[in-house]
């Protein structure tokens, strides 16, 4: 028998949990929309479908994966982030994608500080990157709010991308996140 | 509350259907880099058979039963896939089969199925299952007779024409 886990982790506003068939309407509905652009889309329903059981299936082959993320007061399903690791990828990214209604609120900078402290210090990674498109300047605010700087561009399959450097664990240890507020 | 996700083990005589693992990769890129993998989705690229496995392990997280890997009982190498599949586009839960390459033509395929088959009437309350089947994969075709299908409609998924074989209630066992 093949058994995995996807923990259960919480931030002031959110939970980040594993994602549910019912999530997966509101993904639809994002990948059908303009914004999606900026991370692979537009795409069809079916291919979304696929995309979030892929994700799922990463946490069984990776032991990490992305979270779904809820917000608390509400129980609304407002997007996705965490460790991300195909076949093809150089290093393990630090994900977030919010849907349309969601962004905005800090949430992605919030579940993305929670992801990398899990990565450091639950998984032991010694560093990591977060991949945008340079069009996509709101993922790269949060890069920037979560200490990260842009090293380099890169061709990916989606035309040129930047991987952006997190802080390392030591880093985060001598200024804390104050050092990047 | 953390999901924990349990994909079971069924034994016949020669096989192990079990949860797909990273170590089938080759075999499953090898069989998705095919012109055959048409009747299931491909070609794909290594990356994106990485994504098949992935994706059918999701699978069992988001429905509850899915897709298993059939292995060789005695070398747990993969021969092929078999189980229930229901993403979206589907009209409801197929019993579908795929046997990699060199694997078919020794019953393996029908060992299998009969095995999920009987799994799925009694675990997931899926009695009497649609296999989706172009008409042209004509191997498929005699499976799903043999193993007491019959051709119920005309119908479609994700934009491709195929027929829709309807299969005998099972037994719960």
């Amino acid at each position: 028998m093949m058994r995995y886990e996807v923990p259960q982790l919480e931030t002031d506003r959110l939970i980040l949990r594993a994602h549910r068939e019912s999530d997966i309407a509101s993904e639809i509905e994002f990948f059908q929309t303009d914004p999606s652009k900026m991370v692979g889309g537009p795409k069809a329903a079916d291919d979304v479908w696929r995309y979030i059981s892929m994700m799922m299936g990463h946490w069984a082959l990776r032991g990490y994966g992305l979270w779904a993320l809820e917000e608390k007061a509400t129980g609304t399903y407002v997007g996705r982030a965490g460790l991300w690791m195909p076949l093809g990828y150089d290093e393990p990214e630090i994900g977030w994608t919010l849907m349309n209604h969601a962004t905005g609120k800090g949430y992605a900078t919030e579940a993305a500080q929670t992801a990398r402290a899990y990565a450091y210090d639950v998984l032991g990674w010694d560093t990591a990157v977060s991949l945008t498109l340079p069009e996509n300047t709101a993922s790269q605010a949060v890069a920037k709010r979560l200490g990260a700087s842009l090293e380099r561009t890169f061709e990916s399959k989606y035309g040129p991308a930047q991987i952006w450097r997190h802080p390392s664990p030591s880093d985060l240890e001598n200024g804390g996140m104050e050092a990047y507020a | 509350m953390s999901l924990t996700l349990n994909i079971p083990v069924i034994e016949t005589e020669r096989l192990r259907l079990r949860a797909h693992r990273e170590g089938d990769l080759d075999v499953i890129a090898a069989f998705f880099a095919d012109d055959r993998s048409a009747f299931v989705g491909g070609p794909k690229n290594r990356a994106e058979s990485w994504r098949v496995i992935s994706g059918a392990l999701g699978h069992w997280a988001l429905r509850g039963y899915g897709m298993w890997l059939v292995a060789d009982k005695t070398t747990d190498a993969p021969i092929g896939g078999v189980g229930f599949l229901n993403p979206e586009g589907w009209d409801e839960a197929e019993l579908g089969w795929h046997m990699f390459n060199g694997h078919e033509g020794k019953g393996y395929a029908y060992e299998a199925t009969v095995a999920a088959k009987s799994y799925g009437a009694t675990h997931f309350g899926i009695p009497a299952p649609i296999s989706y089947i172009a008409p042209a994969n004509t191997r498929s075709v005699a499976l799903a007779k043999r193993l007491g299908a019959t051709y119920e409609r005309d119908g479609e998924v994700l934009g491709n024409a195929c027929h829709i074989y309807r299969h005998s209630k099972a037994e719960a066992a």
